[in-house]
């Protein structure tokens, strides 16, 4: 079992890896980041969580959901959101290429805009790309977490 | 010529693709109907026959842009060839589906039946109005495929399975043959025409001498004339490419009587009417005269020496395949009219008889010519189609076949004589000695119907009028066909089937020929060589009639000679290569990780290297004063060299994953240097989780490695040192490479103003080079998946 020190560490370094993970996928168009990196700074925060606290605290506790898994072998049912996770990934990158098709564009041409005025901000610069890194995102956390999980677990 | 319309196009396209649409529904309507939905495939193939009959007349192409980027279109050419194979594979096709509604009764697996020969007829549809190589090689293969299916229906059996695959082997490579030969035709007609003209039959047909010349002037005639050659041969089972088509008797009996006798295997042949125009010529008629006679004669001595009804039925498909390429072969307009019209002819007679064969087979079970004979009291009305199939089989006046023989004779008459005698008069000799033993097997098939019922053979019952209905309809075909004659005798002829077999014939010469006023025949009233032939034929078949037992004997033993069998090379050849790759996959993929690692890894080293040498690469010249590395840079490498190091020493996997870890953050510490923060980044955070899965996997290994033996342990450093050495020579031999208007410039100028990102590497994941990220997050979801699969659900595996 984990000190007292990593515990507490923890606490405070996930809510954190997580935000830092977020504002690199969302910036990386612009400053160095992107889905991918996102994605695998995201599932570090979760190995974290799973070394220090076990396989079954972030099931349990965090998210209040128990239930039976598909199969006894995998023993986690969580398994099954990390499954969905990359499969709505991949649904979103498709269809971000897609979308360009309906404006008679090419599969997965990507566009951007100004949006502006904006109160704060000014003017907001959205890249059509977003939308892809997005499913990008989604796809490696789902994916490593479901090869994490599943190794963890043996 | 008279003038045409153009053909209609969604007639065309439906013509195709209904048959497969209606395929894809067959398990539906399969659930809904039972075993009637024999009469649903039978309806869908009248449909298809009612199209083709509505283009009818017309004459042109229809197209629709396809591979834009490289100029394949999916199109269509409607001429009087095309649509004689239309006529065949739907209207044989709606025979011998209401055929099998009665033959298939009770058979296991009928949806994939009934689908499969849906999908064979679209496919055959396909192969005859395609207008476009590469539409061509595609439904040419679609056919192979389906035929696949069907040999195999009965796929639990041995002999089922391997005269499947010998199909598919055979007719498959045949096509990769014709593929080659189509690109080189491609290729050569690349510089002549635009590139959307370049796939184009159309326009070969169009201008035949050009192609022709421009072939000869890029040397590439000879060659594209045999591999077109190969796939005609293997697809219409000449001589020594024959050997699939008696396996392919496993097939249910309307199978072997729709692809293996009426239309599949006329494909070849078809294939040879369609470039005839674009490549008669001298060493044509060499070669497929030839070809044909040859397969003509031998196929015709072994449907001899045959024992079943069907093997023999087979030989003499063959057989009368080498007569039409034969006929193809003759450069001579005459030689278009034999193929034209022989086309016609065997189809009617031979889907007959092999639907007669089911019905003998069904209702005497058995298909053995030796257990079978009087069987007219039993089948009056079998026997009565019998006799007016197998003697248009045999050539016997005045029945169908006949007259396309007549014309054989007569075009190998003239070849040989044009030809200036000599060995050329072995075309009309080998015409009529072939002809002498279809002859005696037509005879010989038709006598089981005749003379007394071997003891053995119980009652044999009617078949039911769906069996029956279909091999009657081919019959009175081919009657009417062999009443044209007579009647073309005293100057009446049936002018739309004159017409419609002028047409055929039309298409299959090339522009401005000749056509004698039109095709006509008729009972012949004057002494030609040709009838002399003829009578030569009749005399011989029938004065060594008597003696048949003793030729089958004689075939029988010939062919028991191993080396004069094309079937035991063949053999030979696919067990021979069985056993080589049992034991390559005893040593390449026997389940241990570490063998799939260095065969994959000493082969990635070894073709890259033997690549590098093959365009003999020079590496850069190494020069001191050009590098330029700091001393942080130089640190860092250094760190990482001895973390190296200190991996390959490692006392322990622990210690082993530390160390290696070690260099990987040296890396991204160098990437930081190198100014690449994407880099860096993503190094590092991969190299963290790296380590978590490596500690968490380490439980499962052996604590240590024990002693692995010397010789192991060098081949491995040879690897890792090969491996190492290819890595360092393409980068040295990459970053050398400095093209002057590297696609690096249009990236770094266009991501702004274009991607709208100023992250470089990000805009070219996320838009520029955003398909190949599609694929690695595809490959990244189905390496979860695979995990998934392989770890956590490998205990089900075996029980489910």
């Amino acid at each position: 079992m984990s000190t007292v020190i990593a515990r507490t560490v923890t606490r405070t370094v996930v809510p954190i890896i997580l935000v830092t993970a977020i504002a690199l996928l969302l910036q990386g168009h612009n400053l160095p980041g992107g889905g991918f990196i996102g994605g695998v700074l995201t599932v570090t925060a979760f190995a974290l969580i799973y070394v220090i606290y076990g396989l079954d605290y972030l099931e349990e506790e965090l998210l209040h959901q128990i239930r039976a898994p598909l199969l006894d072998s995998i023993r986690h049912g969580i398994v099954e959101n990390y499954q969905v996770a990359f499969g709505v990934g991949l649904a979103v990158a498709v269809v971000a290429g897609l979308v360009p098709l309906v404006f008679g564009e090419n599969f997965l041409y990507q566009s951007h805009w100004y949006i502006k005025p904006l109160p704060i901000y000014g003017k907001l610069h959205v890249a059509s790309a977003l939308a892809f890194d997005l499913g990008v995102y989604f796809v490696v956390v789902g994916a490593l977490l479901t090869i994490l999980a599943v190794v963890g677990t043996e | 010529m008279q003038p045409t319309t153009d053909p209609a196009a969604s007639a065309v396209l439906a013509v195709v693709f209904l048959p497969f649409v209606a395929a894809g529904l067959v398990p539906l309507v399969y659930r809904l109907v039972g075993e009637r939905t024999a009469y649903y495939a039978a309806a869908i193939a009248l449909a298809c026959f009612g199209l083709v009959a509505s283009q009818y007349g017309t004459h042109g192409a229809v197209s629709f842009p396809w591979i834009r980027s490289l100029g394949v279109s999916l199109s269509f050419y409607v001429d009087g060839l095309s649509l004689l194979v239309g006529f065949l594979a739907s209207g044989v096709g709606v025979l011998i589906l209401t055929y099998s509604g009665g033959y298939m009764h009770g058979e296991p697996s009928q949806p994939k039946y009934y689908a499969s020969l849906l999908a064979f007829m679209g496919s055959m549809l396909g192969v005859a109005f395609a207008a476009d190589l590469i539409a061509l090689f595609v439904f040419w293969e679609l056919t192979s495929l389906s035929s696949f299916m069907l040999i195999g229906h009965y796929q639990r059996q041995e002999s089922s399975q391997y005269a499947a695959r010998k199909s598919m082997l055979i007719t498959v490579a045949g096509g990769l043959f014709m593929l080659i030969g189509f690109l080189l035709l491609h290729s050569v007609l690349l510089d002549v025409t635009s590139g959307s003209n370049a796939f184009s039959i159309v326009y070969m047909l169009e201008n035949p001498e050009l192609v022709q010349e421009e072939l000869r002037s890029a040397g590439l005639f000879l060659p594209v004339l045999g591999l077109i050659g190969v796939g005609a041969a293997a697809k219409s089972a000449q001589v020594p490419l024959h050997i699939w088509l008696p396996n392919a008797m496993e097939a249910p009996t309307p199978v072997s009587a729709f692809l293996h006798s009426a239309t599949m295997v006329k494909a070849g042949v078809y294939l040879l009417g369609r470039f005839r125009p674009v490549l008669v010529s001298h060493e044509w008629e060499l070669l497929f005269a030839i070809l044909g006679l040859t397969t003509m004669t031998v196929a015709a001595v072994l449907a001899v020496g045959a024992t079943d009804i069907k093997e023999l039925l087979a030989y003499s498909t063959a057989s009368h395949l080498g007569l039409i390429v034969a006929g193809f072969g003759f450069a001579s307009e005459l030689g278009g009219e034999t193929g034209a019209f022989h086309i016609i002819n065997h189809a009617t007679f031979k889907a007959a008889l092999f639907l007669v064969a089911g019905i003998v087979a069904h209702e005497a079970g058995t298909r053995k010519i030796e257990n079978l004979g009087g069987l007219k009291e039993d089948l009056p009305i079998t026997a009565a189609i019998t006799a007016v199939a197998a003697l248009g089989m045999a050539g016997v006046p005045p029945f169908n076949g006949f007259y396309s023989k007549e014309l054989l004779f007569e075009a190998a008459w003239e070849a040989a004589v044009h030809a200036g005698g000599g060995l050329a008069y072995l075309y009309p000799a080998v015409a009529v000695f072939g002809s002498v033993f279809t002859f005696l097997y037509s005879i010989r098939f038709l006598m089981l119907f005749f003379g007394e019922k071997p003891t053995g053979l119980h009652k044999v019952h009617s078949p039911p009028k769906a069996m029956l209905a279909p091999p009657l309809l081919l019959g009175v075909i081919a009657g009417l066909v062999s009443l044209g004659g007579i009647l073309g005798t005293f100057g009446i002829h049936f002018a739309p089937f004159d017409h419609f077999v002028g047409e055929v014939w039309a298409s299959t010469l090339p522009p401005g020929s000749d056509l004698h006023g039109g095709f006509s025949y008729y009972f012949p009233d004057h002494i030609t060589p040709a009838v002399t032939m003829s009578a030569v034929t009749l005399v011989l078949g029938a004065a060594s009639y008597p003696f048949y037992g003793r030729l089958h004997e004689g075939v029988n033993r010939v062919t028991d000679v191993n080396v004069l069998r094309a079937n035991w090379y063949y053999n030979s050849a696919v067990f021979g290569l069985n056993g080589v790759s049992d034991t390559t996959a005893e040593r390449v993929q026997n389940g241990l990780l570490r063998t799939y690692a260095t065969w994959a890894l000493a082969s990635v080293a070894g073709l890259t290297l033997a690549g590098y040498a093959a365009t003999s690469v020079t590496l850069p010249a190494f020069e001191l004063s050009k590098v330029a590395v700091t001393v942080p840079i130089l640190l860092v490498l250094l760190v990482a060299i001895v973390g190296a190091v200190a991996v390959s020493i490692a006392p322990s996997h622990i210690s082993g994953v530390l160390t290696l870890s070690i260099l990987g953050f040296m890396v991204a510490v160098f990437y930081v240097l190198a100014d690449a923060p994407d880099l860096a980044l993503t190094q590092l955070v991969v190299e963290t989780l790296l380590l978590v899965i490596f500690l968490l996997v380490l439980d499962k290994l052996p604590a240590f490695y024990g002693n692995t033996d010397r010789a192991k342990m060098a081949r491995d450093g040879v690897l890792s040192a090969a491996v190492g050495a290819t890595v360092f020579v393409t980068v040295l031999v990459s970053t050398a490479a400095t093209p002057t208007d590297g696609i690096a410039s249009f990236f770094v100028e266009q991501a702004v103003p274009v991607g709208g990102g100023g992250n470089i590497v990000n805009v070219i994941l996320v838009d520029f080079r955003a398909f190949d990220t599609l694929g690695e997050i595809s490959v990244v979801a189905m390496a979860a998946l695979s995990v998934l699969t392989l770890v956590a659900m490998r205990e089900r595996g075996e029980t489910q």
